[in-house]
């Protein structure tokens, strides 16, 4: 016989069709006659349709056709990449080795001399493209949200309207390194 | 006559592009819903469910038909999004909304994403409360309620025990009641 | 001289003046020109400022229906300035240039409502590029401001 407790720990899982036969047979017999018990089913089936309902309103909104096109892109796009490289070290990098001698010992040489600012421009050099980056923000407790648009590369910084008005703070949304 | 996921598959190691369309079309908006639900932004979730098509294809031919199609697939999307949201919490400046969820917060957009959940009050609350679970917690949810799947699947997927799968749930969805409070 | 030779050769000087352009990409510029484009967005009507021509695309993303431009303003600023625009409903736009590394400028810039601060943000753009900052309310819609700097 199952105390609430037990059964409450099981509820999820009986819910869910998980248990085994005596176990499910006791967790159902203790729900007829606790209406606590009873009431903490509703409240998880209540929450397992709220769940379903904000996940599944979702679905309907993606069409396939550009979801596929943009699969088949980076399916195109990051094997034509790989081959092309491999390619070319292939051809680069056959024949002998002692004519690579010289050109190697100058770009030990060009390494040790622009160490730094390779490194740097290397790391940095990504950015070039990318869009503007945020270092930090401070909206002096107003809600703030920032957003990225992929296709326009554009960076939007919104703040929020205050419902009191702008001389009101709400939650402490300071944000940085 | 419909060809089984293992059909198509092995259509795909064959090199028929056509056959992992059709795979693609017949799981796209299930793994999109999945990480969906464990990344809260539309554009990150879009992102990672064509990374998710991308590996898939990439590793096809590793797959041996030891597991379902499904649960191999659905490993990788959460595995890939888990990893963007570890990622996200590191980085909070890198923070997105789409700009439906920004300007609905100030009433300027008159559609509502979520629009089958009448109470706005318990949709908000039930967003937030998910979006405080960790990623493993997240992810178990999502996947049971989503797409009603198995202990044993949903182990499989995040690879750990049906044990574990439990009494994440369990954990989960007492986090949510008592975050929602009296809105149930 | 050998094939090899040559390709090795060339591919040595191709780092070597990759490594030259990156090194001379860090400087401090002079003076930032800074460009604000202050914007209403509503949706109180559908129409579209042609003069934002260059900007739909990017505007089109906050989905409003209609953007109309109320001023445009270009200033000067010296690198270790600053340059003060105003902003109708009695705001101000304050840019501090920070630095210029590798084709991108480093902004520091205020949005005040008077004298108090609304929101401080520092921003790495590229150079030429802009950012939006949006979301004061005025005249029924919300502002909405087009900041680019252009390094000479």
């Amino acid at each position: 016989m199952k105390n609430c407790d037990s059964t409450r720990e099981s509820l999820g899982a009986w819910l869910d069709g998980e248990l085994d036969r005596a176990e499910s047979e006791a967790v159902r017999v203790h729900l007829e006659g606790c209406v606590a018990c009873k009431e903490e089913r509703r409240q998880l089936e209540k929450l397992q349709v709220a769940l379903k309902s904000v996940l599944d309103s979702e679905a309907s909104r993606i069409a396939f056709p550009p979801f596929w096109s943009s699969v088949q892109q980076r399916i195109t796009e990051k094997s034509a990449w790989r081959e092309d490289l491999v390619d070319w070290l292939r051809s680069v990098f056959s024949g002998p080795r002692i004519a690579w001698a010289i050109p190697a010992v100058i770009l030990l040489l060009l390494g040790v001399l622009s160490g730094d600012s390779l490194v740097s421009g290397f790391r940095n050099f990504g950015q070039r493209n990318n869009f503007a980056s945020v270092e930090s923000i401070d909206a002096y407790g107003r809600n703030v949200a920032l957003l990225r648009e992929d296709e326009t590369k554009t960076t939007v910084i919104w703040l929020y309207q205050n419902q009191e008005g702008e001389d009101e703070s709400t939650t402490e949304t300071r944000l940085s390194f | 006559m419909e060809l089984s996921d293992w059909e198509l598959v092995q259509k795909c190691q064959s090199g028929e592009m056509s056959a992992f369309e059709d795979l693609v079309s017949r799981y796209y908006q299930k793994v999109y819903m999945v990480i969906l639900g464990l990344l809260r932004n539309r554009d990150d979730a879009m992102e990672v469910a064509q990374e998710t098509f991308f590996r898939a294809y990439r590793k096809i031919k590793s797959f041996q038909g030891g597991s379902s199609f499904y649960t191999w697939l659905y490993r990788i999307a959460v595995n890939i999004a888990i990893d963007t949201q570890r990622r996200q919490k590191r980085n909070p400046l890198d923070f997105r909304e789409t700009m439906d969820e920004v300007l609905e917060e100030q009433n300027e957009v008159a559609k509502d994403p979520f629009s089958d959940v009448h109470d706005k009050e318990l949709r908000d609350r039930l967003v937030e409360a998910i979006n405080d679970l960790t990623p493993e917690h997240k992810a178990v949810i999502v996947l049971r309620t989503l797409e009603g799947l198995s202990y044993k699947d949903i182990g499989e997927i995040l690879g750990c025990s049906e044990g574990t799968v439990m009494s994440r749930l369990h954990y989960a969805r007492k986090k949510l009641q008592s975050k929602l409070g009296g809105f149930l | 001289m050998s094939q090899r030779l040559k390709q090795g050769f060339l591919f040595s000087s191709l780092t070597f003046f990759v490594a030259a352009y990156l090194r001379a990409a860090e400087n401090s510029p002079q003076t930032v020109s800074v460009k604000i484009e202050t914007i209403l967005a509503s949706n109180q009507s559908g129409e579209f400022d042609s003069r934002l021509k260059a900007l739909e695309k990017q505007l089109r993303v906050l989905k409003y229906r209609s953007y109309r431009l109320l001023k445009e303003e270009s200033k000067d600023v010296p690198s270790q300035g600053s340059a003060s625009f105003e902003i109708p409903g009695g705001r101000s736009l304050i840019v501090w240039p920070q630095d210029f590394r590798n084709q991108q400028v480093a902004l520091k810039v205020r949005l005040q409502g008077g004298q108090k601060p609304l929101l401080d943000t520092t921003i790495r753009l590229p150079n030429k590029g802009n950012f939006i900052l949006g979301g004061p309310p005025h005249d029924g819609g919300v502002l909405v401001l087009s900041i680019s700097a252009n390094v000479q």
